[in-house]
């Protein structure tokens, strides 16, 4: 029978060890008392988009900030389980944290420039990296730039504020500056909830292109997103996490009816 | 006229994923006319090997449909489609179930072919063929409209269904006069009856594709509305 769309079907249970970008398993957390993230097991494909989605509250936040261990700031923070990335638990005493925040960036809600020019802003992660050769960080520069798609709106001005650009442009160069460190995973906590419409729909795009050479992980209020960019969604309930599918699946079709009534906004 | 323009997203994807939708329903209806156009050639060459083919391939339109259907409940749960790209989606979820209709009709016509049915007499059967010839072209000029999006072409097209449903009623009433000079094979001449009928339905058909396409460029529903009021009606919208 002649097909008329050729499209990779998506599946959670065709991830295998080799696609698997975080690879979480039994997962618990908490703040002081309070049980945060509750026995959490998921594979994070390779090179996709995965978005996790649910109430605020729900862990999802938290989850993220697991895989570059920013939860380790925060006094009374315990968890246990473990967190593969490139084959090794990140969750092990023994790991660089540093070096793993290089490997998993971060590009959180608002954009959060250093108060410094566009181009110190870009290399700053590949100075205390202790690069510091002018053409090495030109060019680095130039690369990031141009693939968080900004370059052609900043190559004039590389040396001023990066506080005179707007949200968007904000937020892209905020992205550039995770990229120029090459990481294989890149987390998104909110990146467009500041943003307006149009702004938000470039960054969309941008994660598209994106992810053809690092791992999304997004986090998102907004379901829109979720299902516009999506390739797999993840949907968390006080802690728990409900049901993870791929999004053309779960946006149709949920299996649970906790993640119907969230998605269809019937939630009690 | 307002042309849904369908590769100016912000989103390369969503880009590319209208105009693949776009596309299908163009491959959809290019199947279908082709099956009406082996039919006639069947009817007249007495071919039913040709009509068996058209037959089997109903299949392949059927499953078109459920394609192109599943894509629209696709994009429409992951985009969200809203002004002319709402518009573009609910116009061929519509559209398709008409084109799968027609084929459903030409089906029909095919069978009786298969099945040596077909009419006795040399004028009605020339007849049937002209009407198929007219409803052929009816088809091709929808398939148009929708492509260029274009409203005047598809109101033009709207109107041929005038021509097709007066030669039909000439055609039914020559019928019947034959049917009452025999009484022998009354289901024959049922059958012969039907595939008449199911030529006259694909033009309806057409013409409702055809409100489709000024809904999509003009956004106003002008199903079961007189010709002189849609003019009127698209005249106001101006």
């Amino acid at each position: 029978m002649l097909k008329l769309f050729e499209r990779n079907t998506l599946n959670v249970a065709d991830i295998t060890d080799e696609t698997t970008a975080i690879d979480v398993r039994n997962l618990n957390l908490w703040f002081g008392n309070k049980h945060v993230l509750n026995d959490i097991s998921m594979r994070i494909p390779k090179n996709k988009i995965t978005a996790l989605i649910g109430q605020s509250g729900c862990g999802k936040s938290t989850l993220v900030n697991c895989f570059n261990r920013l939860n380790d700031l925060y006094d009374g923070c315990k968890y246990e389980g473990e967190i593969n990335i490139g084959g090794r638990n990140i969750n092990s005493k023994k790991v660089n944290v540093s070096r793993l925040r290089t490997q998993v960036g971060m590009v959180f809600q608002r954009p959060n420039p250093f108060p410094m020019s566009i181009y110190d802003n870009v290399c700053y992660g590949l100075r205390l990296q202790g690069i510091k050769t002018r053409r090495h960080l030109d060019d680095a520069v130039e690369s990031a730039l141009k693939e968080a798609a900004l370059w052609d709106e900043v190559k004039d001005r590389l040396f001023e504020s990066a506080n005179a650009l707007s949200g968007g442009q904000q937020q892209r160069l905020v992205i550039a500056r995770a990229l120029a460190l090459k990481p294989d995973i890149l987390l998104l906590d909110e990146p467009t909830s500041a943003l307006d419409p149009l702004t938000t729909l470039f960054i969309e795009e941008l994660m598209a292109e994106l992810k053809k050479r690092c791992t999304i992980v997004i986090v998102t209020h907004n379901m829109q997103q979720a299902s516009r960019v999506s390739d797999y969604t993840a949907f968390f309930h006080q802690g728990r996490l409900v049901e993870y599918a791929d999004s053309d699946s779960l946006f149709t079709m949920p299996e649970k009816k906790q993640t119907e009534d969230y998605i269809t906004g019937r939630y009690g | 006229m307002r042309q849904v323009a369908l590769n100016t997203h912000i989103s390369g994807t969503f880009n590319i994923e209208l105009e693949n939708l776009r596309n299908s329903v163009l491959t959809m209806g290019g199947e279908v006319e082709q099956q009406l156009l082996d039919t006639l050639k069947a009817l007249k060459l007495n071919h039913p090997g040709l009509a068996e083919k058209v037959v089997l391939n109903d299949l392949k339109i059927n499953s078109m449909e459920i394609q192109i259907d599943e894509e629209c409940i696709r994009i429409i749960a992951k985009r969200h489609p809203t002004a002319s790209d709402l518009r573009l989606i609910m116009t061929i979820s519509k559209a398709i179930t008409d084109i799968e209709r027609m084929g459903d009709e030409i089906e029909r016509i095919a069978k009786l072919v298969t099945r040596n049915k077909l009419p006795s007499s040399d004028t009605i059967k020339s007849s049937m063929l002209l009407i198929g010839e007219r409803v052929a072209a009816m088809m091709r000029g929808t398939f148009d409209a929708f492509a260029r999006q274009d409203e005047s072409a598809a109101l033009a097209v709207y109107k041929q269904d005038n021509r097709i449903d007066s030669e039909y009623k000439r055609l039914l009433t020559y019928t019947t006069t034959e049917m009452e000079k025999t009484t022998e094979d009354m289901q024959d001449w049922l059958d012969v009856l039907w595939a008449m009928r199911s030529l006259e339905r694909i033009g309806d058909r057409c013409k409702n594709v055809c409100e489709y396409v000024v809904y999509l460029t003009r956004g106003t529903d002008v199903r079961h509305t007189p010709l002189e009021n849609i003019h009127q009606k698209l005249e106001d919208l101006s």
